[in-house]
């Protein structure tokens, strides 16, 4: 059965997650897979305030992401 | 013998320490042709051999998602560099393979320079390099670029591959993927391209739109043959075919790092806790702005202190330029002249200069890039993200090599509305006006409230302006690396070039500018002009007759204003000519009215001569506007 997916957005600071997929045009796919996160990759959310825009820990580095493009990756939870 | 290298790699992986480090002082710095992309380039001389080096641009991929990607790989493809040497951050080999694969695919002899094995050790990791070579095939060098260790094996390695024949590597996607690029490859046998055959396999199964161009030209039919293998994948994997393509390689780079790479844990390193407290919610924003407000109070406070040394030992010098060439016609032209270098070289040495090397410092070790996460929201409401905080902040030093710092933007409307704000950022001429004006005369606080009042107006026209021209803004998204002891020789090479801009563009127009107001002045035409801008001056904006030749001057150098407005009022005490809202009003517009001439030229040269003129003239109407509602609203 497939698990729910929910926006990368909603998870929580330190919460781990895989990439489902991602929603939007060509070009932010695109740029977004280039930084390697592909489906199936695993993350972790390190920080999400209330100015600044989400940081997540993937493939061994840090990646800022805006609210806008972090509100267009899919994922689900890892337990 | 001759042999051309090109550098290729992620940005922030220490290339441009490598290259410093191969190239020494032998370098040019241009523009790709046609582009506004930097080109670097240099020579050494080893063993008998004479080596061009290429830097090309920091990119992460071989796509056509921006221009220095594109150039990269026609420059790879086109012109056959010798070697490629492929710059690989150590402590982030899986993203940084992700790129090499695709060079791999170019089909050039290659080297891996696998630089900052010190942080990658710090880290706790251990690096089979034997391994890592033979998976991929090619040499691998283990480089300590700050250092300077592993350059020479480099220039060795490089001069091994070319006296060798070239093997080229071979590594194969899974199984399903393979099949597709080895059967288009086949299709692909009677195209005759610049592109190995496997690479327009790849690429057409990625969508890859130029080179869909480049092979419709020949061949029509293997455009539908590509379309139908990569539907099939697409099929297959339920995603984009290029995010099926770029997942391959994905795996791949993270089995090479699982056969390859080992992790010892260690304790929490300084630089994740500075890291972790500079982009906190609370702290980072406060140890932000205490860090840009004391930037600013140094560079100003030395600054001060340096350039009225400065003015004061050239100004005893017009006694004896005097004395040698007399107090004639000629002789005032020429002073003109030499006011205009001395304009120049006093604005430079003391406050741009130490503001370039700090900034420079900054950017280096890793912290204006947090600065740029820290801001992303705020500047998302003027339709740009956090990185463009970062030409911004060159603003306030000089707004030219701001201006070619917008290029740091990923596409042409953000770099527009970037050069835009930009150029209303107070420089560092026009802070010397506002604290040698407002700060003395009126009161320290009014001195800052206008920097104040010059943040909202950026805000409100940036505001405008993403409403203006239309477009999705593209969103951040930014690789962190980790904080790192700035490499000095980096820094100084980059506040070298950022104030070349200055000169090369800036010096020239000053020059000329002084003299010809010099010319004004001895033909007594200033006098007529400073009537003719009565109705501007007086009228709308309250200000003194004598101010409007002082507007004039600060086209050339806006600090030139505070000179003519004291030779013109006959007094260096200005309180005694003009009125504190007088200085306020003078000061605003003067902050606002115009790029000076050489940020109009780098204009020019960023977004082309219509938009330069048109933001000219829109900002001289607008700073009219402003003084003239600011006059009338200080004196109600």
């Amino acid at each position: 059965m497939p698990e729910k997916s929910m926006k990368l957005i909603d998870l929580k600071e330190g919460q781990r997650g895989i990439i489902v997929s991602v929603l939007g045009g060509r070009s932010v796919t695109q740029r977004l897979t280039d930084m390697g996160l592909t489906p199936g990759t695993e993350f972790k959310m390190i920080r999400k305030g209330r100015l600044c825009p989400v940081e997540i820990s993937v493939r061994g580095s840090k990646l800022a992401l805006g609210y806008g493009v972090a509100a267009k990756i899919l994922v689900k939870v890892k337990e | 013998m001759k042999i051309t290298i090109a550098l290729a790699g992620n940005a922030n992986v220490g290339k441009s320490v490598i290259f410093n480090r191969l190239t020494g002082l032998h370098q040019h710095i241009g523009n790709w042709p046609g582009k506004t992309v930097e080109k670097a380039e240099g020579t050494l001389h080893h063993e008998g051999y004479t080596i061009d080096v290429i830097d090309l641009p920091g990119i992460y991929s071989l796509s056509t998602f921006s221009i220095e990607e594109l150039i990269s790989r026609e420059y790879i493809a086109e012109e056959n560099p010798d070697v490629v040497i492929n710059v690989i951050d150590a402590t982030n080999i899986e993203r940084n393979l992700y790129f090499t694969l695709q060079l791999l695919e170019l089909g050039r002899p290659m080297i891996i320079a696998l630089n900052q094995m010190d942080l990658a050790e710090k880290k706790g990791m251990c690096i089979n390099i034997k391994k890592l070579q033979k998976i991929l095939g090619v040499p691998v060098v283990p480089v300590i670029a700050t250092q300077g260790k592993g350059i020479h094996d480099l220039v060795h390695e490089s001069i091994n591959l070319v006296e060798k024949k070239y093997k080229k590597p071979k590594i194969e996607y899974g199984k399903e993927v393979e099949e597709e690029i080895q059967k288009l490859t086949k299709s692909l046998s009677k195209i005759e391209l610049d592109y190995p055959k496997r690479f327009l396999a790849i690429k057409l199964l990625e969508g890859d739109e130029e080179i869909k161009k480049l092979i419709k030209r020949v061949e029509t039919k293997i455009i539908k043959i590509a379309e139908k293998h990569a539907k099939n994948l697409e099929c297959i994997h339920g995603h984009h075919r290029f995010t099926v393509i770029a997942s391959e390689r994905y795996k791949i780079s993270n089995e090479i790092v699982k056969n390859c790479v080992s992790l010892k844990p260690c304790e929490v390193r300084f630089s994740d806790k500075l890291h972790e407290i500079t982009t906190h919610g609370v702290w980072g924003y406060l140890i932000m702005i205490l860090s840009v407000l004391s930037l600013f109070y140094i560079i100003f406070k030395f600054g001060n202190f340096f350039s009225d040394i400065l003015v004061k030992s050239f100004m005893s010098l017009q006694p004896i330029f005097e004395q040698y060439f007399g107090t004639g016609i000629t002789s005032n032209l020429a002073w003109g002249i030499v006011e205009g270098l001395i304009a120049g070289i006093t604005i430079v040495l003391p406050y741009i200069l130490p503001f370039y090397v700090i900034l420079g410092l900054l950017e280096d070790s890793g912290y204006l890039s947090r600065i740029a996460f820290l801001m992303d929201r705020f500047m998302h409401k003027i339709g740009l993200h956090g990185k463009a905080f970062i030409p911004l902040m060159l603003g306030y030093g000089c707004n030219v090599p701001a201006c070619l710092g917008c290029r740091i933007m990923e596409t042409q409307r953000e770099r527009l509305i970037a050069v835009f704000v930009t150029t209303l950022i107070p420089c560092a001429a026009v802070t010397t006006v506002i604290l040698g004006l407002i700060g003395k005369y009126v009161s320290l606080t009014w001195a800052l409230s206008l920097y104040v009042i010059d943040l909202i107006i950026v805000f409100i026209l940036g505001r405008i302006a993403f409403k203006v021209f239309p477009g999705e803004p593209t969103e951040l998204i930014m690789e962190m690396h980790d904080y790192r002891m700035p490499d000095l020789k980096t820094v100084a090479k980059q506040a070298w070039f950022r104030i070349k801009d200055f000169i090369y563009i800036a010096f020239p127009l000053i020059i000329a500018c002084s003299f010809l107001i010099k010319v004004l002045d001895v033909t007594n035409l200033s006098e007529s002009i400073e009537n003719l801008m009565r109705p501007i001056t007086v009228d709308w904006l309250g200000l003194p007759v004598f101010s409007g030749i002082a507007l004039i001057a600060g086209i050339p150098r806006k600090e030139l204003t505070l000179i003519t407005l004291a030779t013109h009022g006959g007094t260096t005490n200005f309180a005694a000519i003009l009125t504190p809202v007088q200085m306020i009003v003078f000061s605003l517009v003067m902050m606002l009215y115009i790029p000076c001439i050489a940020t109009i030229a780098a204009l020019v040269k960023e977004i082309g001569w219509k938009k330069a003129i048109f933001i000219t003239v829109f900002e001289i109407v607008f700073a009219i506007f402003v003084g003239g509602i600011a006059f009338r609203l200080l004196t109600l």
